[in-house]
């Protein structure tokens, strides 16, 4: 079975080990040169500010400015589910070989939890590597960086969305039975499920610090840059009137500012729960997959 | 002796559609077995029923005295299965689809299988898609064979192929388990492939069985009686009419039974087996359970 599923699989092992390389060299090769620049101007230095002016230092500015890890990190899990994990059974019952495989030596259970193993594990495994190349990245830049702006790109997080996208994708294989329609319900549910927690749960993993401040000059990140400002600054006047969250001519003047936020000490506490909430969903989906190929599929 | 296939009252439904129906059927040991019927008669359903790929709505059905749902891992070594269209992996050589065989199969005997396909001139490197349709369905036969199956279950495994290779498919075949005493369930609908290799027909149309039996026992026991137009309802003893044709003066009359005598004009025309299996395809609502006294005479 280990043979079966590397000869079946072995393109697509080629190609996401030339992404990830690409990635993650990328993303290790900025690493390398910021701490070139940290070591020639300091801590502060800043991101990207003191990179060298020599082509490999303009490459690395190059690859900065390109935001390259930051898209590569949240688009490959999900193609990895539409390309790798929707085609594992679908492709297998559109060309009807599922009835060849069922029916040799192994049966369904075994022939499909080797294959999810041996798939899936290298590439979680890759993307745990990428993933914690990133927060090596982000560490570089000093103990003022914020963690928050780049919450899906970084270790626990990146794994987990890769796990959750290969299930989608093996389980709407599964049950769709065709390749391309498969693809497409991943990459669809995939976005929903991961903007709709980004957007709706995240915020609320744990209730956020409320701070009241008569200080209006420095709010937001100008406050604690390493914190994630949720919404906007509400003004309120001296009577404790709501003015809203934008100053203008009609306004009258404010006189303290409410703003919730999450410290930047609950960063780690975040991207685990919401690893665990990716992990714990995408475990479900493969559970469904297995009992739909072991009991329903024909 | 156990039967190597035994269903009883298998029923199979698709949402609404029935597609096996209360269906009761007896695979012989050591037979090469044929099943027929028209396209959708539900051949395929109760084939992948007897491999284990789908679970019985209704009924029973057991390999070996085991249940090919529950018991499929005792069974897996001993049933070999061509699937329609004899699907194989495109991208895969000849070599590789052996080592698949090898891989997969506790039971595997790679210098026959090897020697199989040698003995045909297929190449090793080539891959599958490379093939013609007669050498695809020679690697998949090649392939179900490498375990030496008791059982081997073959759903229209030459439908698609020229004359000249069905011939050649048929011969491999019958070769092969003459020399293992493998008992054979071939389904085909074009009752010409059967006629030459198979010695035991189920006739299968609409879901339902029509009749099963050994094809010299279904020969004499069918008969065809042509004589004057008949205009009410005729009374047959010890016999039932499968199928009954009327012209202007003539009418014919398919009977399974014995022969009877009708009256004055009437005789016994030859039928020849493929006339009969026609007489149950195209009324399909005569058929009945397979009668026991065929049943008997076929064990």
């Amino acid at each position: 079975m280990t043979w079966v599923t590397w000869r079946q699989h072995r393109l697509e092992a080629l190609w996401a080990l030339v992404l990830a390389a690409l990635l993650g060299g990328s993303v290790g090769y900025v690493a390398l040169q910021l701490s070139i620049a940290v070591g020639q101007c300091g801590e502060n230095a800043g991101l990207g500010y003191c990179l060298s002016g020599d082509p490999f230092g303009r490459i690395a500015q190059a690859l900065l400015q390109f935001h390259l890890a930051q898209y590569g990190l949240v688009v490959l899990p999900a193609l990895a589910g539409a390309f790798i994990g929707a085609p594992l059974v679908a492709r297998e019952i559109e060309n009807g070989t599922q009835h060849l495989a069922w029916t040799q030596g192994v049966t369904r259970m075994r022939w499909l939890l080797v294959k999810l193993v041996l798939v899936i594990i290298p590439l979680i495994a890759a993307a745990a590597l990428v993933g914690c190349l990133e927060i090596l990245f982000l560490n570089l830049q000093g103990p003022h960086v914020n963690r928050w702006d780049v919450f899906d790109q970084q270790a626990p997080v990146v794994p987990a969305a890769t796990l959750f996208a290969l299930a989608l994708g093996v389980a709407f294989g599964a049950v769709i039975g065709r390749s391309v329609p498969a693809m497409a319900a991943t990459l669809v549910a995939f976005v929903i499920v991961r903007v709709g927690i980004a957007e709706l749960a995240r915020s609320h993993y744990i209730a956020p610090v409320i701070q009241t401040t008569r200080d209006l000059s420095a709010l937001g990140k100008q406050a604690d840059p390493t914190a994630w400002w949720l919404g906007f600054p509400n003004y309120y006047d001296s009577t404790g009137q709501l003015l809203g969250n934008l100053l203008g001519p009609n306004t009258g003047p404010p006189s303290y500012v409410i703003q919730y936020f999450q410290p930047g000490d609950r960063f780690w506490a975040f991207e685990t729960i919401e690893a665990s909430i990716l992990t714990g969903l995408a475990l479900l989906i493969l559970a469904f997959a297995v009992y739909w190929v072991t009991r329903r599929a024909s | 002796m156990i039967a190597p296939i035994e269903a009883t009252g298998l029923g199979k439904r698709f949402g609404s559609t029935w597609a096996l129906h209360d269906c009761s059927i007896r695979v012989p040991a050591g037979k090469i077995a044929g099943l027929v019927g028209p396209n959708g008669a539900g051949k395929t359903t109760f084939l992948h029923l007897a491999a284990g790929l789908l679970r019985p709505t209704l009924g029973e059905i057991v390999v070996f005295g085991r249940s090919p749902q529950d018991q499929l891992l005792l069974l897996l070594d001993r049933v070999g299965f061509v699937a329609q269209d004899t699907p194989l992996y495109a991208e895969f050589s000849v070599a590789d689809t052996l080592r698949f065989g090898r891989e997969l199969n506790r039971r595997w005997d790679q210098p026959a299988a090897e020697e199989r396909l040698r003995s045909l001139d297929i190449p090793f490197g080539k891959k599958i898609r490379q093939l013609s349709g007669g050498q695809r369905s020679q690697v998949a036969l090649a392939l179900a064979l490498g375990k030496h199956p008791e059982l081997l279950l073959l759903d229209e495994p030459v439908a698609r192929l020229d004359p000249l290779a069905r011939r050649e498919f048929m011969r491999r075949l019958t070769e092969a388990v003459a020399d293992e005493g493998s008992t054979v369930l071939l389904s085909s609908h074009v009752m010409a492939d059967l006629e030459r290799v198979c010695d035991y027909l189920i006739i299968i149309a609409a879901g339902r069985v029509q009749v099963a039996g050994d094809i010299e026992m279904l020969l004499a026991s069918h008969h065809l009686l042509v004589g004057p137009r008949l205009n009410g309802q005729v009374r047959l003893s010890g016999a039932e009419l499968v199928k009954a044709q009327h012209t202007e003066r003539q009418s014919s009359l398919w009977i399974r039974g014995a022969v009877q005598a009708l009256g004055p004009g009437w005789r016994e025309e030859p039928l020849p087996l493929e006339e009969l299996v026609i007489s149950y395809l195209s009324t399909p609502e005569a058929g009945t359970q397979p009668r026991p006294e065929l049943e008997e005479a076929a064990s």
